[in-house]
């Protein structure tokens, strides 16, 4: 279990975030939903040790009781963007993580040459990310996200940019890597029909200074859950989001 | 290709041709101003000597612009990692850009002579700090998402450096390459004219004083052609070292 405890996050004089406290399964997705600016992306990325210039955050982390300091190699972030870098062909990139914590450029290409079939990207290894389409440099993004062995993964909205059926498609794909791959998932999203579809659990945050107002879990596995009580849901959703706007 | 190139030379090509005729019906003395077919006879006539002095031009643009561009990439790493030596370099290096050249040249010819070192150093006060602005330009343009992605991996200040601020400037890098390869050429020219034994600015000077107009223009179009070469090398070797479809060229 990933534990977040009395989080407060400011910036001259300002509180943008005031003590939240979250919990992060090992297995599962945990959605994190809530207004623009609320704080959503802060708290993903005080938690990747990645809290930009200017803002000061108080806090403790813990890894299954333990406090833990980050960058830590078992937390795994992607960003918004896809942030695959257009000078390294896929395979470059998927190993780059790898290179980054010690092992050298053949040794990180190799480990993550047996994982491109299962991600679907077979015969894209030494492509460049340009030549890629939007499905399948998401794949390609969270192939380097996950081939490291983090056992936590923090997702800022994963899918936010990518055309409707092709993110239908990746939270399909999503479910079922998670289902070979277990792992604790944390992922911002302000798409309702993404936090009800996907997650276990959905944590949704309000704003001015954000903190978490309700949690709800998801107690059907995904296969079983009904368009009717997912529209009921998003309705309780929606109804919580606005009576909690500044 | 023909495309790119056929609308300046077509444009060049007329010019040419105008100046030749308005020369020819007008009676212009070649003293005042050759026709092009008389500065391109002059320089078939002298390309020896005009051959000499050029190669001892492109010595001093060679040296002191690879001096300089290595020089800028040394400056520009350390001003990266440490902000406060920016804040304290910056203004000294801004300040160096308004020393005009013609106080500057002869100085450097009194106080270095009329060797190799004074030109050098007259290149590299002009091309230098074009080619610092660019890097340091280039560094800020990183996408926030990268450093932020290696950073969240665990990576060191020098390694999200290496990988990825350093791959971004590349399009900057380039753009700076090709702007102080300019300077670097019209630097070496006017240091050469201020006092040297060789080289084309010298050429120029000498060409001058026995009123050959039309040997001045003919190193003209001989540091002219010097120009586009070394920018046709630049954009080489941007093409040589792309990766990935989208590279973006010089």
């Amino acid at each position: 279990m990933l534990d977040l405890h009395g989080l407060t996050i400011g910036a001259d004089g300002t509180t943008l975030v005031r003590d939240l406290s979250l919990s992060v399964p090992a297995t599962g997705i945990t959605a994190l939903i809530g207004p623009s600016g609320c704080g959503k992306s802060s708290v993903l990325k005080w938690l990747a040790g990645i809290l930009p210039k200017g803002l000061q955050a108080e806090g403790q982390v813990m890894l299954d009781g333990q406090a833990i300091a980050r960058p830590c190699p078992a937390i795994s972030y992607q960003p918004q963007s896809d942030a695959l870098f257009p000078w390294l062909t896929v395979a470059q990139n998927a190993a780059l993580g790898l290179q980054i914590r010690g092992l050298s450029r053949a040794e990180a290409l190799k480990r993550v040459a047996p994982l491109f079939r299962s991600f679907g990207l077979e015969g894209t290894e030494g492509q460049f990310p340009d030549q890629l389409s939007g499905g399948m440099r998401q794949r390609a993004a969270f192939l380097r996200t996950v081939v490291h062995d983090s056992r936590y993964v923090l997702l800022d909205e994963p899918f936010s940019a990518l055309d409707a059926v092709t993110r239908l498609r990746m939270q399909d794909w999503l479910v079922a890597r998670l289902a070979d791959r277990p792992r604790g998932v944390l992922m911002v999203t302000h798409d309702l029909h993404e936090a009800t579809g996907l997650a276990n659990r959905i944590l949704v945050m309000a704003g001015s200074p954000g903190r978490i107002v309700a949690e709800i879990p998801m107690p059907l596995s995904h296969t079983l859950r009904s368009e009717a009580a997912l529209a009921l849901l998003r309705d309780k959703l929606k109804s919580l989001l606005l009576e909690n706007a500044p | 290709m023909l495309p790119r190139i056929l609308p300046p030379l077509l444009l060049a090509a007329s010019l040419l041709a105008g100046w030749e005729i308005y020369c020819r019906l007008a009676d212009v003395a070649p003293l005042i101003l050759p026709a092009p077919s008389g500065v391109l006879q002059a320089l078939v006539s002298n390309r020896a000597d005009i051959g000499a002095h050029a190669l001892s031009t492109i010595a001093v643009v060679a040296l002191g612009f690879s001096l300089s561009v290595g020089f800028a990439f040394l400056v520009s790493i350390m001003l990266h990692f440490l902000p406060w030596a920016k804040k304290g370099l910056m203004p000294l290096f801004v300040a160096s850009q308004t020393v005009p050249l013609v106080a500057l040249a002869p100085l450097m010819i009194l106080w270095f002579g009329f060797g190799l070192l004074p030109k050098v150093l007259l290149v590299i006060l002009v091309t230098f700090f074009p080619m610092l602005l660019s890097l340091l330009s280039g560094y800020q343009q990183t996408p926030t998402d990268f450093t932020d992605l290696l950073a969240s991996m665990g990576a060191r200040r020098f390694s999200v450096f290496r990988h990825a601020v350093l791959p971004s400037a590349r399009p900057s890098f380039f753009a700076g390459l090709r702007i102080s390869a300019t300077y670097a050429i019209v630097a070496t020219i006017f240091a050469e004219y201020a006092g040297a034994r060789r080289g084309l600015g010298i050429y120029i000077l000498a060409a001058k004083n026995n009123f050959h107009a039309d040997l001045v223009l003919a190193a003209v179009v001989v540091s002219a052609g010097l120009t586009l070469a070394l920018l046709g090398a630049i954009r080489l070797l941007d093409r040589l070292t792309a990766r990935g479809p989208k590279a973006r060229y010089a």
